[in-house]
């Protein structure tokens, strides 16, 4: 049973996380000036969603909190605040706040009850300038447009039934006892919802304005035990409330669960129908002419609109049976009838489903092996050269089919990386207000699609960073004033594809890395020898340095024990690179090159040293034999080749992994050379023996049952089954521009800038 | 060693295989198959021991010369030879090339006489009939594999 339990609220948490994208993204577009209805209606819909969800599992300190908010978002719904920057910035921080109540509720950190007190009163504050400035109107906001006094001509009104359609006034006699009749559907309950909690909510309503409430369960819909569903929902209730009590109180306890509820509120004596009993119509409506055998669903329509006293329990069970039996048709009319912001909701629901993650992985790891085993067919038909015609077409289309698979596998592995991006804000957001700066972080290209595991794994890293960039890029107000810059510093984080690889960029305007005092610092901290001559691109490198920090003191946001190396070792854990171009006072900018998935690459085949290995086809610039004239040797005992008057260092690729001892230089005539090149542009030349193949491999990691290998980043399974390892280009190239002191640091900043 | 989990029950279901002249044996709890020798890729920068990696069905993993690795002279055309595909406790698999596979026998973990120091790969020696052999710490061997030169 704690099974069980433990299962929904994992959903409810998954939501939660949905649910605060939703209110994220919402809020963005709320402060960039963006307030359509649409809009104010996701972000009122996130929050309430939570809130629901939250009471639900009596997560207390979520629900109070989600109340208020939600409330001062109604002001917002309604119009009667406008979505000024000041008050997007409260919504902004109230968002934090919940956002870590969520996470409280999932067994994290407590959260600063100051903080939840001032985002509050903020709130509160809202509410109130909002119902100060224009109390009438709100009385009417409440009151639906439907709430006529003339309760027979309800059908024309419930077709147009709109919130903001307002200007009915009230004449119902406020002295008569109010009743609410309501029967949860079964869904109500599939949704973790209790019926028992809007008992109490009336309850709690009664009480409030002085008086008590009287409950009566209805029962009739109640089959006998032998006929009983035992998940169908039968009950349901009439509750008598005092004369004093609004309606639109009553409504605030339906509020979440009115789509899922048939709710009737009359006044004793002087009915008034509710939109919800359209629904009874509707239904008995379209079940009538289908000639049922359930006499009364006809008679609830008529009774519907009659006095209130016995019709509406009635109505409630017909209703009820009628539900279950016709169960497409009030699902659909169900939103409309809820009436508040509803609709909006529907596309997004029918356009995905969930999938369980080890199933897509399960698929994208038998798509691998179906990679292979093609790969081992392609093997044989070339093997029985000529032979078999139509075999070899066959494996041709089928190699077409693998390919197209296996991007579809991947497509659904993909993510946008606007959730992770996203969440930068807020990062940013608190780096702020713990730094004093006034910092704008604008995101670009955040529907650039990865795979979802990156997604994932890039959240750490980009936060390190960006706060980095908060607490050390950006200058103070004072002294960017000084230096003839806006006060404001900008961010800029962007996303987007380039050469089979995704590039995210980190750039801020702020003073750029100090050089000298990166090199001061490197030296004392033993990083470097004190009299080493260290390129810029060098020194900008030494901040990934571990141990490394050029705070002065300890701040709140560098004090955390994670520093620039975890970020570099990060990246580098995802196949990536990290490189630095910095301007001094025109600010900083971080490059991070990461492969698109982590699963498949296209490789060419190459023989050295009597192994098969693969070199990432992105990194291939060209191929091409080179003469003995065009070698020059250099006094370490490198060699260096110029190719068309471009000198780049030669990488013999078997002695470099150690896999020759003898033949450490002279190349043979046959030997062919690849020009690789790393994500900044940098050349080498790889001396090969042959080119075999060009082919599609799946990455599968070694460093599980081995240790990391210098040079190599993973490795593959041919066709043949055989282990094939599949060569770190920019590390071979980074290792050979190491010994060999080129130009790599202009080439690089030229690239990056 | 994997004789912590078992240490209640003493009597232990051990591999014995051969290296050269000398018996050794593993708990056969942590033989995931034995598999006949074939070709290996060779990595670079690969201790002398590690004859290099394998496709096991997907898994990719590395094998151990046992005999390079327990400096024996390997015998070096038998067609016996066999790699001991064993999975450490913290799951990393890896192969072990010995000479052959002699038999299973129930080793008394109280018999084994210590003969080593803690971290060397051979916990102890244990008499079988006549002869003697050495009880191999896997994780050693295995930690070897994973840790050695993580750069």
């Amino acid at each position: 049973m704690s099974g069980d339990m433990d299962d929904i609220l994992l959903v409810f948490f998954q939501e939660c996380e949905e649910q605060l994208q939703e209110l994220e993204r919402g809020l963005a577009a709320l402060s960039d000036g963006e307030s359509g209805k649409e809009t104010i209606n996701a972000v009122f819909r996130a929050v309430h969603s939570i809130k629901g969800g939250a009471a639900s599992f009596g997560l207390e300190n979520l629900v109070r909190f989600a109340h208020v908010f939600e409330s001062s978002l109604d002001g917002l719904r309604s119009g009667r605040v406008a979505p000024t920057p000041e008050i997007v910035k409260i919504f902004l921080k109230a968002m934090d706040v919940l956002s870590d109540l969520v996470a409280e509720a999932q067994g994290g950190a407590a959260v600063d009850q100051d903080r939840i007190a001032d985002s509050r009163t903020e709130l509160e504050t809202i509410m109130a300038n909002a119902t100060g400035s224009a109390p009438a109107e709100k009385q009417d906001e409440v009151i639906p447009a439907d709430f006529t006094p003339v309760p027979l001509d309800f059908a024309p009104v419930m077709a147009d039934f709109d919130f903001g359609d307002l200007g009915v006034e009230e004449e119902v006699p406020a002295s008569t006892a109010l009743v609410v009749t309501f029967s949860p559907h079964t869904a109500m309950y599939d949704r973790g919802d209790d019926a028992r909690n809007l008992l109490i909510g009336l309850a709690d309503v009664a009480v409030a304005h002085g008086g008590t409430s009287t409950v009566t369960c209805e029962t009739a819909a109640v089959p006998t035990l032998a006929d009983l569903e035992t998940e169908k929902s039968c009950l349901s209730w009439r509750v008598v409330l005092p004369a004093a009590v609004p309606e639109e109180s009553v409504h605030t306890v339906f509020d979440w669960v009115s789509d899922v509820c048939d709710v009737t509120i009359t006044r004793e004596g002087a009915a008034i129908l509710k939109a919800e009993d359209k629904n009874a119509e509707d239904a008995a409506a379209s079940l009538a002419p289908a000639s049922t055998t359930d006499a009364q669903a006809p008679a609830s329509a008529i009774i519907a609109p009659e006095p209130a006293q016995a019709p509406s329990p009635t109505s409630a069970a017909v209703m009820e049976r009628i539900m279950a039996e016709l169960p497409p048709a009030p699902a659909a009319s169900a939103p409309v009838d809820a009436g508040k912001a509803q609709p909006v909701r529907q596309p997004a629901e029918q356009a995905t489903i969930r999938v369980d993650l080890h199933r897509v992985d399960d698929l994208m790891d038998l798509v691998g092996e179906l990679v292979i085993a093609q790969a081992a067919l392609e093997a044989i038909g070339q093997a029985n050269n000529g032979g078999h015609q139509e075999m070899n077409k066959c494996i041709a289309s089928m190699k077409t089919l693998t390919r197209d698979i296996q991007d579809a596998v991947m497509a659904v592995r993909a993510q946008p990386v606007r959730s992770v991006f996203q969440r930068m804000q807020r990062v940013v957001r608190e780096a702020c207000s713990m730094t004093h700066k006034d910092v704008v972080l604008t995101l670009e290209g955040e529907n650039t699609e990865v795979d979802r595991t990156l997604v994932e794994k890039l959240s750490d890293p980009l936060t390190h960073m960006l706060r980095n960039a908060v607490d050390h890029g950006i200058e103070s107000a004072e002294d960017r004033i000084a230096a003839g810059k806006p006060g404001t510093g900008q961010i800029l984080l962007s996303a987007g594809h380039r050469s089979g690889r995704i590039l995210i960029t980190i750039q801020d305007d702020g003073a750029g890395i100090n050089r000298e005092r990166v090199l001061a610092i490197g030296v004392k901290r033993g990083i470097v020898a004190p009299d080493a001559v260290l390129t810029d691109d060098e020194i900008h490198n030494l901040i990934f340095a571990p141990g490394f920090s050029t705070a002065a003191t300890v701040s709140d946001l560098s004090g955390r024990g994670v520093g620039m190396d975890v970020v570099k070792q990060a990246i580098l854990g995802l196949g990536g690179r990290v490189t630095i171009s910095s301007v001094e006072g025109q600010g900083t900018t971080f490059c991070l090159s990461l492969p698109l998935t982590l699963a498949v690459l296209d490789g060419m085949l190459i023989d050295a040293a009597g192994s098969t290995m693969v070199v990432p086809i992105s990194s291939v610039v060209e191929t091409m034999m080179v003469g003995h004239k065009d070698i020059y040797a250099l006094p370490d005992g490198a060699n260096v080749v110029s190719i068309r008057g471009e000198c780049m260092p030669l990488i013999p690729l078997a002695s470099v992994l150690g896999l020759v001892r003898k033949r450490a230089t002279g190349q043979s005539e046959e030997d062919v050379i690849l020009v690789v090149e790393n994500e900044s542009g940098a050349r080498a030349a790889l001396i090969v023996d042959t080119i075999r193949d060009q082919a599609q491999v799946v990455i599968k990691s070694i460093e599980k049952n081995y240790r990391q290998m210098p040079g190599v980043s993973a490795a593959t399974i041919l066709g043949d089954g055989s282990v094939s390892l599949i060569l770190d280009i920019p590390a071979l190239v980074a290792n050979a521009l190491g010994r060999i002191d080129t130009r790599p640091s202009d080439v690089r900043t030229e690239i990056a800038a | 060693m994997t004789d912590d989990a078992a240490a209640d029950a003493k009597l232990v279901k051990m591999i014995v295989f051969a290296v050269g002249e000398q018996e050794y044996c593993i708990p056969i709890l942590s033989v995931r198959e034995i598999r006949g020798f074939e070709k290996t890729t060779a990595l670079p920068f690969a201790p002398p021991y590690v004859c290099g990696a394998i496709n096991l069905r997907g898994v990719i993993l590395t094998v151990i010369d046992f005999a390079v690795y327990l400096n024996v002279t390997p015998q070096p055309d038998n067609p016996r030879r066999v790699a001991i595909i064993v999975e450490s406790r913290n799951g990393t698999v890896c192969g072990l090339l010995v000479d052959r596979v002699i038999d299973m026998a129930d080793i008394d973990l109280g018999e084994i006489q210590a003969v080593a120091e803690e971290n060397s790969s051979l916990n102890g020696l244990v008499m079988l009939g006549d002869r003697m052999i050495g009880v191999l710490r896997l994780e050693v061997v295995v930690g070897q594999l994973v840790k050695a030169g993580t750069s």
